[in-house]
């Protein structure tokens, strides 16, 4: 029971896990981009949630349902304004600036809202669960997982059925001989962060309801969706979906047996996949 | 798989992608270090009738919520002291240097260091976790400069710093309280809900406070006639709580007592509902000590029970000049706008400890004269009657939280009521205590 109990509490949180790697793995598949900042933007994602819920009197999922384009404009905006003019520089420059776009956003926050916790108060959705025999599964940790599953077949369709996606798979496999037929790569690369932007908004909702958040809190939300990407496969959005519910299963299976190993193990996997299995779960198809 | 399901994405080089990713991880770890450039102003005058105090807080970064009061509180000392002091036979000036530890315990180190040396100040007070009192503690006593602070277990003060029983610090002294003082706090709550058994269930990460309290608190449970049911040691900014909540459902535990970081209370707490663990009573520690925590989690909140040393309605007042602890805590919430801490009359107490050293010294100047002062304090201010010489161990002043109950408020959404003064007679009662959960 234990187990069957722990297994579906470890595929909701890895849903959740899925649901925040998704937008690094589109990031880094499209652009090539390791965004250092991808945490710290769920963080923005959920004060922004935070003051348009204390400022008017919207439900809360309307306020969601309003924060996630708006934060997909801003992606494209701070892709075409920002990353773009860094991308042209080489890698290290993009990173250096995810990364400085990652301290500005944290102090910033700090200096705004101070360090305080803070929620977003869901109500009685965000304490009660669906009973299925004597498991209970939360109705945001549902919501996670849905969102995530839901957000990785929609890009997939994306990419596979729109000549936008396409395109963007053009740009990504070589971005010069793309550029020679016509494709804009700036536009292209806009609109992967829009896309990567409106997930992690998604993420930083999601979390902001589950637990609690502070302007501190986006590294460590960072490194859990690396471990998805990496142990699922890079490049691989399924393999994203199926790492992160991998290492949400295997923090929560082990936490039956022994707390104090639970994260531990979490990150043993993904040695182990670095070691044993360097693709990854799914590798992304030979190029 | 599909042939286009990994599209989006082919051809990526996981070499590059962990190179990447190395230099991103050595760049978030050098983060600290490049936000830890800006410093704050010192002055470098050094009169004899300019009686120095440095101020070393926490009032950015994660421990940010113990320092939310201490800006205003060097404020309100300021205006008190602006007319000077009487100490060593002279008139003195009162100067206050604040230093900011960014939370970090090598950088309380280190502006602890230059308020010593470049700052050269009298004394050093400072307050808010053991990552803040130790290392400010450590560099007061290796300098030979007189230290007060305050907000740690005096455990984790005393032998965190490898104090030798019965002699303590010559220049370093402390007051709060420790594991007995929690027992006599959470206790007589527990005797009084009426819980069905005496398991306990406890929620104890492996860091080095809830350590203590596994093996400070969880003996004394023992002896108390409670049993601790420990949830295991967890590692703090687990996200996922399943497993803790299922040990303790399985125990029948009705009580529930709790040392986490803040976060992980919050997470916890959410998910001990979705999967229907409430227990009657939840008494918690080093969590829900602040407002901003108890607004975070909203109805949640109501009726968890937690220690509270200090509060708008202790009937103490300050030794500088009289103001009551109601009065103190309506002025903050006047100038601030926020609701008082618990935190606000710890800082208050220790600049009137200076203040009181100081006077107390035949040289305020001399800095053994006034460390032997502190150690040998005992006085009556803002945070009731402290006594130095009477401390489980020398230089430690022991104070006795009541315990207190989160309640929607008047003036704000999140209140404390004194439920229990079983420690603290002095403390009037604010109302009976209530179930956590029905």
């Amino acid at each position: 029971m234990d187990v069957v109990n722990a297994l579906a509490q470890g595929l909701l949180l890895g849903g959740l896990y899925a649901l925040f790697a998704c937008g690094l793995s589109v990031v880094f598949g499209v652009m090539r981009i390791v965004n250092l900042a991808h945490g710290d933007l769920a963080i923005v994602a959920a004060f922004c949630a935070f003051v348009t819920l204390s400022a008017t009197s919207l439900p809360l999922w309307l306020v969601a349902v309003v924060t996630v384009p708006v934060f997909s404009v801003v992606g494209y905006l701070t892709q075409r304004l920002l990353l773009q003019r860094s991308l042209q520089s080489g890698p290290l420059a993009t990173l250096l600036v995810t990364f400085g776009l990652s301290v500005v956003i944290q102090n910033l926050l700090l200096e705004l809202f101070s360090a305080d916790t803070r929620t977003l108060d869901a109500g009685s959705f965000a304490t009660s669960a669906l009973e299925v025999g004597d498991v209970s599964l939360s109705y945001v940790g549902i919501t996670g997982l849905v969102l995530a599953v839901g957000s990785i077949v929609a890009i997939q369709l994306f990419l596979s059925r729109t000549s936008s996606g396409r395109i963007m798979r053009a740009t990504s496999d070589d971005p010069q001989t793309a550029a020679l037929v016509g494709a804009d790569a700036r536009r292209v690369y806009g609109i992967a962060s829009a896309i990567a932007f409106a997930t992690v908004a998604m993420a930083g909702i999601v979390m902001a309801i589950r637990s609690s958040f502070d302007p501190s809190l986006g590294p460590a939300q960072l490194l859990f969706a690396f471990e998805a990407v990496v142990i699922g496969g890079l490049g691989s959005l399924w393999g994203t979906l199926l790492g992160g519910l991998a290492l949400g299963v295997v923090q929560s299976l082990v936490a039956v047996a022994d707390p104090s190993s639970s994260v531990l193990a979490g990150h043993l996997l993904f040695l182990l996949v670095l070691a044993f299995r360097p693709q990854g779960l799914v590798p992304a198809r030979a190029s | 798989m599909s042939p286009t399901s990994s599209s989006s994405s082919s051809g990526v080089d996981r070499r590059r992608f962990l190179q990447l990713a190395g230099l991103g991880a050595a760049a978030v770890g050098g983060g600290t270090l490049l936000s830890a450039c800006g410093g704050l102003k010192g002055s470098s005058a050094s009169d004899a009738d300019v009686l120095k105090i440095g101020l070393v807080t926490p009032k950015t970064g994660a421990l940010a919520s113990f320092a939310t009061s201490d800006a205003f509180v060097v404020e309100q000392v300021r205006e008190a002291m602006r007319g000077g002091l009487k100490a060593g036979g002279k008139k003195r000036t009162i100067e206050i240097v604040v230093k900011d530890t960014q939370s970090s315990p090598t950088r309380a180190t280190e502006v602890t260091k230059q308020l010593i040396t470049r700052d050269k100040v009298d004394l050093v007070v400072a307050s808010g976790t053991p990552d803040t009192t130790n290392p400010v503690a450590d560099q007061c006593e290796a300098a030979g400069v007189p230290n007060v602070t305050t907000i740690a277990p005096w455990e984790a003060w005393f032998h965190g710093r490898g104090g030798k029983s019965g002699e303590g610090f010559q220049y370093t002294t402390m007051f709060f309280f420790g594991m007995q003082q929690f027992a006599d706090c959470f206790f007589p709550m527990w005797d009084r809900i009426g819980a069905s058994s005496q398991e306990v269930a406890a929620l104890w990460p492996d860091d080095t406070d809830a350590n203590a309290f596994r093996n400070g608190l969880g003996p004394l449970m023992k002896d108390a006639g409670y049993n601790p049911v420990d949830g295991g040691k967890y590692q703090d900014g687990t996200t996922d709580f399943s497993a803790q909540i299922n040990t303790f459902k399985r125990s029948g535990a009705e009580l529930f007592t709790t040392t986490p970081i803040p976060p992980d209370f919050q997470t916890f707490w959410k998910q001990a509902q979705q999967q229907d663990f409430r227990p009657r009573l939840a008494t918690v520690a080093k969590v829900m000590l602040f407002p901003a925590e108890a607004d975070a989690l909203g109805r949640l909140s109501n009726n968890i029970a937690t220690d509270c040393w200090w509060s708008s309605s202790h009937p103490y007042e300050s030794s500088i000049d009289g103001t009551s602890a109601k009065d103190l805590a309506a002025a903050f919430s006047q100038s601030t706008g926020k609701q008082w801490t618990q935190a606000l009359g710890s800082v208050y107490s220790l600049f009137e400890i200076a203040i009181e050293a100081f006077k107390q010294a035949d040289d305020p100047k001399d800095k053994d004269d006034v460390a032997a002062k502190l150690r040998s304090m005992s006085y009556r201010g803002m945070s009731g009657p402290l006594d130095f010489t009477k401390g489980p161990e020398p230089g430690i002043a022991i104070q006795h939280p009541v315990g207190v109950q989160w309640r929607p408020g008047k003036e704000f959404d999140w209140e404390v009521v004194v439920v229990d003064n079983t420690p603290n007679p002095d403390v009037p009662v604010g109302g009976d205590l209530e179930p956590t959960n029905a």
